[in-house]
């Protein structure tokens, strides 16, 4: 009889399978000893170079000015009594973590696990450029400069001062002395030249960001701790251009040709308070993890580690920040609104509700041009009754819950740039008939439906990306308002790729999109400068006027910020009255942290830790509130 | 049957290329085209900034040539067999023999070959402990159902599968996140990921640390994680398989050779377990094989919500951000690995089952 599958057959097989998996699962745990032991030997390593360092300065008899870094709480918890006595000095580059010193319960250590809604592609400066991979660049690359939450002004951070020459046009750093990169290199003038040149080497995956320093003629190094800029033209804000550059090692980045460097995903290493555990190894779809840089110069960061997860999925997201396995959560203002009601959840954690000049605003264009013709927006007073027919109260309380603010132009209530004397039109769908009637948009045959001049309906199409409920709800509302008036609009939801070929075609009616604040104080030529229409410019809506367009141009020339502001200001006023856009909204970030992380206070930037900028971090655990431990 | 197999695997490539064209097609007719997302995935950026980037990759993936040559290029790419790039390798130009080569990704910027072989032990990972799970209580199920057939159990496991197969993943995984993975709730497992923040640090294996207290490992760490997306990729095949399992062992009862056998007195287990149940096990096989695609995309929804890095994210991102080469790529691997299962469906067919001859 041939021989048949039987139970014993069966047990064989199940014990060659169960070695297999044995043997897989010893692979992988002879992999992660491995990891353990590559680390401890550059440890290693490093340390031996370091001892090697300081026996020379101890030969040579010198050398002993460095600073030894703080390390552990109970020194720092010394360091910061003593530092209690002293007022801050000036040109300290640490203002706000001294102030958090000054609390009794001042502690180093703990830390920050947050989250990104998706997964980061890319960790390597300069080729990454979306603003997960700028987070975690801005905690280990550090620039000369950095912004000041409180006061919005510069702070020199790498740089020891600056210097800005009297025609604008040169600006000249002193390096700070003694700033080592994380692998103990120091860090010089070379390497901030090595930066902006190899930003600008065309072969460098980096055009966008070329495009942006284009105004900058070269960088030029004037011994080693002293650098110069030169500019093409005087712009208001060559100081940010050049001061926030992050200084990239040069020993590091330099190893590798271009076409190599834009190759590489994970290559993250600088001078700042945080670190990758080994520079080159991350990869995509590992979690990214931060570690003090025991080596930072200045004050050291106040969590031992910084994690990022990527949970994409909202629900997940949210479940994590309940159990505590996250310590900030990012909020929708309905998400916002019922955490709120939960009681266990507030007891644990602390909320914010901030206004920003990054959070940019909601708006409509009004295309004034299609076709070579002026459209029905390109009368003043057309647009001005579309303002006054939007009920942008009502979307600020509808849509963002109460969380937003009707907005009056580009600039953010609080900055600056803003004159605080423009009111926002009010919503009056009276008014807005008679404007409309005066322009000679009017129901002239009676039927209900207003008529453009040309004794066709008044009707457009109001083109949004879609995919996002907020807008969904508020141009469903818009609908609703023009419709009373009578005025037919047609909502238009399409794919943002779309939308932008169609943005670059100038062809729609009206759009609704939103502009992200890009920095402090905003250049607004993009979208208002006549220059901007032709050649796909952002003025897609070929908005124009000759005293605008002269008021920017000066503005973006003065380098005296007191002459330069009140430019801004009339360029606001004269935004109000023409409304090429009619603003719609200026959002609040809403978000929760851990009650456990102290001293989050509001600032001029939103919060007083800003991710997305380079700067010190001015939160801390108190020692007895600590959570993970090394 | 030789001539056979290499007839179906022959007819392979022409499919191939069939699918991976209608997919190019698809994505090149897409409004924009494949660089419009490259160019519109950061918001507010500068006209100037917008074209250099639109330059920059023209230059460098040949985006603005006409589409027939550039799927032509990929084609001849991917191919083992077709022109070799002038100077590379010994022979340098001409045609013949070459490795073949998946391409570089637009918009993470790494060879497509890398990303795949990152996230594809992830997803296989995920299929190699869900599949038995399925088989088992699947199998076993629809056993016992074909024997208690008409029976309260049969009839409740029944409704109890086709309740299961009708219910949508996307749903149950959310929902077992919000009450299993919530502590207003049960907090009984972790709500997404692979591992925990603190897995690097533990041991391999459970255990009692330095100061005595309970350690979970890594190993464990891994099994608990993966316990909700398991859940959710295995309970909705029950119904399948266990019907095919129960028609199976149904059918078989009733013929001849049962017949026969328990008249000759053989005891009903041993009638069972020896002649039934070998037999009943061949449609299960054969099945087995349609399996291997959905190893490749049948986690994409399971992998999406429980934040899992493998082949099902990265099939949706790719998509998401009109990342040709990479989606073209999933695409051939996982439209290869689906044919050459049907092949060996196919085969098993016939070795399973001496009446079915290709012959």
């Amino acid at each position: 009889m041939e021989n048949r599958f039987g139970i014993k057959d069966f047990l064989l097989l199940l014990m060659l399978g169960v070695l297999i998996v044995v043997v897989l699962l010893a692979m992988k745990q002879y992999d992660r000893q491995w990891t353990v032991l590559r680390e401890i030997q550059k440890q290693g390593l490093e340390q031996t170079r370091e001892l090697s360092g300081i026996r020379r300065a101890i030969q040579s008899g010198g050398g002993f000015a460095t600073r030894a870094p703080a390390a552990g709480a109970a020194s720092q918890a010394a360091a910061a009594a003593t530092q209690a006595t002293t007022a801050p000095a000036a040109g300290d580059p640490f203002p706000l973590v001294r102030q958090a010193q000054q609390s009794p319960d001042y502690a180093l250590g703990d830390w920050l696990v947050d989250n990104f809604g998706a997964s980061v592609r890319k960790l390597t400066p300069l080729l990454g450029a979306d603003q997960y991979q700028t987070i975690v660049e801005s905690r280990v690359i550090e620039g000369l400069l950095y912004i000041n939450p409180d006061t919005l002004e510069f702070i020199p951070l790498l740089a020891e001062s600056y210097d800005v020459s009297k025609d604008g046009l040169t600006i000249t750093f002193k390096l700070r002395q003694g700033v080592t990169f994380s692998d103990g290199h120091p860090m010089t003038a070379d390497d901030v030249v090595f930066t902006f040149d190899w930003i600008m080497n065309p072969k460098v995956a980096a055009p966008r960001l070329r495009s942006y320093l284009e105004n900058v003629g070269r960088c030029e190094k004037r011994g080693d701790h002293e650098v110069a800029f030169h500019f093409k033209k005087p712009y208001f804000n060559s100081v940010e251009l050049a001061g926030t550059m992050g200084v990239m090692p040069r020993h590091f980045y330099g190893k590798y040709p271009p076409e190599k460097f834009n190759e590489q995903l994970g290559m993250l290493m600088g001078t700042g308070p945080y670190m990758l555990r080994d520079p080159e190894s991350w990869r995509p779809g590992t979690r990214i993890e931060l570690i003090r840089n025991e080596r930072y110069w200045g004050e050291p960061g106040p969590f031992s580690r910084i994690i990022y997860n990527e949970v994409t999925e909202e629900v997940a997201a949210l479940t994590m920040f309940r159990n505590g396995e996250l310590d900030r959560f990012s909020a929708q203002p309905d998400e916002y609104v019922a955490m709120l009601k939960d009681q266990e959840l507030l007891a644990r954690t602390n909320h914010f509700e901030v206004e920003s000049p990054l959070a940019g605003y909601m708006y409509i264009a009004w295309n004034q041009k299609r076709n070579g013709k002026p459209t029905v927006f390109a009368d003043k007073r057309v647009r001005q009754a579309m303002t006054m027919l939007t009920d942008r109260e009502r979307i600020c309380k509808e849509v963002f819950l109460g969380y937003a603010t009707v907005a009056t132009g580009p600039f953010e209530p609080a900055s600056p740039q803003a004159d605080p004397n423009v009111k926002a039109w009010p919503y009056d769908p009276a008014a807005a008939k008679k404007l409309l009637a005066d322009a000679g948009v009017s129901d002239r045959n009676g039927d209900g439906v207003i008529d453009a001049p040309d004794g066709s309906a008044l009707r457009f199409r109001l083109t949004y990306p879609s995919s996002s409920k907020a807008y969904d709800r508020a141009v469903f509302l818009m609908k609703d308002m023009y419709a009373q008036a009578g005025i037919v609009m047609e909502p238009d939801p399409i794919d943002f790729a779309i939308l932008q070929t169609r943005l670059e075609n100038k062809d729609f009616d009206a759009i609704s999109l939103r502009w992200g604040g890009g920095s402090v104080e905003g250049d607004i030529t993009q979208m208002f400068h006549s220059a901007q229409i032709e050649d796909k410019g952002d003025n897609f809506p070929s908005y124009s006027n000759p005293e605008l367009d002269k008021l920017i141009d000066q503005a973006k020339s003065t380098v005296d910020k007191d002459a330069r502001l009140p430019l801004w200001r009339q360029c606001h006023r004269i935004l109000h009255e023409d409304q090429p856009y009619t603003f719609l909204t200026n959002q609040k970030a809403l978000s929760f942290y851990d009650k456990r992380i102290q001293n989050i206070k509001p600032s001029k930037l939103g919060l007083n830790y800003v991710q997305i900028y380079v700067m010190p971090i001015p939160w801390y655990v108190p020692s007895g509130q600590q959570k993970y431990k090394e | 049957m030789l001539s056979y197999v290499i007839r179906r695997l022959l007819l392979i490539v022409p499919t191939l290329i069939g699918i991976t064209a209608l997919v190019f097609s698809i994505v090149a007719m897409s409004p924009g085209g494949v660089g419009a997302n490259l160019v519109s995935a950061e918001f507010g950026m500068r006209p100037a900034e917008r074209e250099a980037m639109r330059k920059y990759y023209n230059d460098r993936y040949g985006l603005d040539r006409p589409y027939v040559v550039q799927y032509l290029k990929w084609l001849n790419k991917v191919s083992p067999v077709g022109f070799r790039a002038a100077g590379a390798g010994a022979g340098g130009g001409g045609f013949g023999f070459k490795r073949p080569d998946l391409g570089e990704s637009f918009v993470r910027g790494r060879s497509v070959a890398g990303l795949i072989g990152e996230s594809l032990p992830i997803t296989i990972l995920l299929n190699v402990v869900s599949i038995p799970i399925t088989y088992g209580i699947a199998v076993l199920a629809g056993i016992y159902a074909a024997r208690n057939r008409g029976k309260i159990l049969d009839v409740t496991s029944g409704t109890l599968f086709l309740g299961l197969w009708s219910f949508p993943v996307i749903l149950a995984g959310v929902l077992m996140i919000g009450f299993l993975a919530n502590r207003q709730y049960v907090k009984w497992f972790p709500a997404g990921g692979l591992t925990d923040v603190l897995a690097d640090a533990m041991p391999f294996l459970p255990g009692r640390d330095a100061s005595g207290a309970w350690q979970r490992g890594w190993l464990l760490d891994v099994a608990w994680h993966l316990v909700l997306p398991v859940i959710c990729l295995s309970y909705g095949s029950f119904a399948f398989l266990s019907k095919l399992a129960r028609g199976a062992v149904l059918e078989n009862v009733q013929s001849d050779y049962v017949r026969t056998a328990r008249a000759k007195g053989v005891g009903e287990r041993d009638v069972l377990m020896r002649h039934v149940l070998a037999n009943s096990l061949i449609p299960l096989i054969t099945v087995g094989a349609h399996i291997l695609p959905a190893l490749i995309t049948g986690s994409v929804v399971v992998e999406q919500i429980f934040s899992i890095n493998g082949m099902g994210k990265l099939t949706i991102d790719a998509i998401n951000t009109r990342d040709r080469e990479l989606f073209l790529s999933t695409t051939l691997v996982a439209g290869l690995l689906g044919l050459l299962g049907y092949l060996l469906a196919d085969i098993l067919y016939a070795v399973a089952d001496p009446r079915v001859s290709y012959e």
